[in-house]
């Protein structure tokens, strides 16, 4: 009767999801391209081993890593100071919570070409900035050592308010009278924030790293406009590698091993994450 | 029932079937054949008249245009999705030249030659001509002419430079001078504009991207290395600014645009907006082909539009008559008169009242009879890609020119052979 019942969802769920995985799969074992006028030629695991000789998939598999997670992080931590702003009343706080989401609101394609023009080189606001205090100006998206972090600006500051609405809503399930407790018993507002908010906070983190980490990954509209990948390729991800190979040299047998390369990567995070946060219960327990 | 009555229902019926035949026929010919054509907005807007005029003419064709995206690679992408959907909205496709040799390959074209007639193209300027045949078959009818043209400054110099060399003496003495700030600007981003400013700078050292025979790439010759480390060296004078290597054309055309830098390489549509009133170089710009060395020619990089018949449109005869409609003089004419785009009918380039409002339609002239064609090949994307690239890497000083230019060579070939369209074993230089 149970599996009667969660049959639709189930189907539905194999529509979405591993209908489409198991043509990927099998996509990745034909040559699909152009060259072979758009029809699926079996090719072995030909695809797989250009796969792994790739040096291209290797440096966009490293630099997807480094976006990601100093993106992440930075979220989660920005994120953390702005729920703790945000859930203690206070004059502005209303105001701040608006403002707060309004980078999570704009569309991305927007917001990436606005920060094209804020860090242009030498006519945006911020070399403009630079300049006026007598320094020459930066070279912030056409240096292969800069440009990446001028992404993780831009994927920091517009996927914050996501990270902050979630703890918030964490902090809110906190009940008041643990902290009321804590203070009896002579304990400090710091050491409240260690042994009470933060423990209680971890479930709310963990879901947000989970759900940030997956878009971080598969970060693709972001980088597509502000850098196009460059400069020297220093910017690209696996999923415009992916794009690219798709729908600009129509090689679909390629594009979809690339695409399941960055799969098994996704996978593996999220057991060392899962992983992580059993261990993390653990030690508290 | 009677003689009489069956004549009578007989009549009836022959009446009845009359009308409605007549009433079918009648319809079909009130209903007009619908060509749908996929243009990039800016074109989609300024044929808008043109396209009403044709519909008023033409009672049994109504032809629609749909506006796609502004950028040149979101156009392609859009279109190859419906392509590749195998029931394609477009009969018609206004397309990028580098597009030609993948869109036929993959199927998705179909032969003009059987609608059009061979001699299709004779009209057309030779800058423009190329491009449109593949694999013994013509394509694609241009609309428009496009190619890389060198922007000077003819308050700070009395003749443009003709070599690399000059360039760079010319360019850094005015910049020493104090006259202006930046003595060349040119598209470094990592994208098309690159390999298309890389073209014409390899041409005129004297080298080549494809060899003749189509099969090996030789972008690690001498020349190529030669082209590669000038552009570095200008970015490592002072020349060029380092930001460069993020410029699309529009950032190139907003620094010289403001008066900061002597020279640009840019396409026919930047001398329009140079001469708006309020720039701060009106009057003051001129136009000629890009700079070659000794045992090089110069050259500008072809980039036209034109159009395309979608192998699965129902109407490919209709279709035919509106791409001929659409490339007629008349409406070149207009167009060059309206906003100064480049006609690609010869005859257009003597016409006395468009060169009264064009002055520099001569240069264009003669910069199209010079241009350079990106290599013909299915697997274009994949192999400027690999260039964008690596230059990119040269130009930003992650990689030394010899090292870079030898390594697009090597990733190149191997696209090529891995493909089968390369030179077979080792034959390849790599």
């Amino acid at each position: 009767m149970t599996l009667l019942l969660t049959l639709p969802a189930l189907l539905l769920l194999a529509l979405v999801f591993a209908v489409p995985l198991l043509r990927y799969g099998w996509l990745s074992f034909h040559a699909d391209s152009v060259i072979t006028g758009l029809q699926p030629v079996p090719n072995g695991g030909a695809n797989w081993l250009r796969l792994i000789e790739d040096e291209r998939f290797w440096q966009d598999t490293v630099q997807t890593l480094r976006f990601a997670g100093l993106s992440v992080a930075l979220e989660l931590l920005v994120g953390l100071a702005l729920a703790l702003l945000l859930h203690h009343s206070w004059r502005g706080r209303t105001a701040l919570r608006t403002i707060t989401l309004l980078p999570w609101a704009l569309p991305t394609a927007v917001m990436a070409l606005g920060w094209r023009w804020i860090f242009n080189d030498p006519y945006g606001p911020i070399n403009a900035l630079v300049q006026a205090l007598g320094l020459p100006a930066l070279p912030f998206l056409s240096s292969p050592a800069s440009t990446w972090l001028v992404v993780v600006l831009a994927d920091v500051w517009k996927t914050t308010p996501f990270v902050a609405l979630l703890l918030l809503a964490g902090l809110q399930s906190i009940p008041t009278d643990l902290y009321e407790a804590f203070a009896l018993e002579g304990g400090t507002p710091a050491q409240a924030l260690r042994r009470i908010t933060l423990p209680l906070l971890l479930p709310y983190a963990f879901l947000a790293v989970l759900f940030r980490l997956a878009q971080a990954l598969g970060v693709f509209d972001l980088v597509q406009i502000l850098t196009g990948g460059g400069p020297a390729g220093s910017t690209e991800t696996l999923a415009l590698y992916s794009y690219l190979s798709a729908m600009r040299f129509l090689d679909f047998g390629y594009s979809a091993t690339v695409m399941l390369g960055m799969f098994v990567l996704l996978l593996g995070l999220t057991a060392v994450l899962l992983l992580g946060r059993r261990w993390l219960a653990g030690g508290r327990a | 029932m009677g003689l009489r009555s069956t004549l009578r229902y007989a009549a009836l019926a022959l009446l009845l079937v009359g009308l409605i035949s007549s009433g079918v026929l009648w319809a079909q010919r009130r209903k007009p054949v619908v060509v749908t054509a996929l243009m990039p907005a800016p074109f989609a807007q300024v044929t808008a008249p043109i396209v009403e005029r044709f519909n008023r003419r033409h009672p049994g064709i109504e032809l629609r245009v749909n506006r796609g995206p502004f950028e040149t690679e979101a156009i392609s992408d859009l279109a190859i999705s419906s392509l590749l959907l195998g029931d394609s909205p477009y009969d018609l496709l206004l397309m990028d030249v580098t597009w030609t040799p993948k869109y036929a390959a993959a199927g998705w074209l179909a032969p003009l030659e059987p609608l059009l007639g061979e001699d299709a193209l004779a009209g057309v300027v030779p800058g423009a001509r190329e491009g449109n045949r593949f694999d013994g078959h013509l394509w694609r009818i241009p609309l428009v002419a496009d190619m890389g043209l060198l922007y000077w400054r003819t308050d700070l110099m009395a003749a443009p430079p003709r070599s690399p060399d000059e360039l760079m003496a010319t360019a850094g003495a005015l910049q020493r001078a104090g006259r202006v700030r930046w003595g060349y600007v040119w598209q470094g981003r990592q994208y098309e504009g690159l390999s298309c400013v890389f073209l014409e700078v390899l041409r005129g050292f004297g080298g080549q991207w494809l060899s003749a025979s189509g099969d090996r790439v030789e972008l690690g010759s001498p020349a190529g290395v030669a082209a590669a480390s000038w552009l570095r060296q200008l970015i490592d004078q002072g020349i060029t600014p380092r930001a460069v290597a993020n410029f699309a054309e529009p950032e190139a055309l907003q620094s010289f645009g403001a008066g900061d830098a002597a020279l640009m390489r840019n396409w026919p549509y930047a001398w329009a907006e140079l001469q708006k009133p309020g720039s701060p170089v009106r009057g003051k710009v001129g136009v000629t082909t890009m700079v070659a060395a000794a045992g090089g020619s110069p050259a500008g990089t072809q980039g036209s539009w034109g159009f395309s018949l979608v192998s699965q449109s129902p109407h490919p005869r209709e279709a035919a008559l509106v791409i001929a409609a659409l490339t007629a003089p008349e409406v070149q004419k207009d167009l060059a008169q309206r906003l100064g785009y480049t006609p690609t009918l010869s005859a257009l380039f003597e016409d006395p009242q468009l060169v009264a409002a064009n002055p520099v339609l001569p240069e264009l002239r003669r910069a199209l009879e010079a241009t350079v064609l990106r290599p013909l090949s299915p697997l274009y994307a994949q192999l400027s890609d690999i260039l964008q690239r690596q230059l990119s890497e040269v130009i930003t000083g992650e990689r030394e020119a010899a090292e870079g230019m030898e390594r697009a060579q090597r990733l190149s070939n191997q696209v090529l052979r891995a493909s089968g369209l390369g030179a077979g074993g080792g034959a390849a230089r790599s």
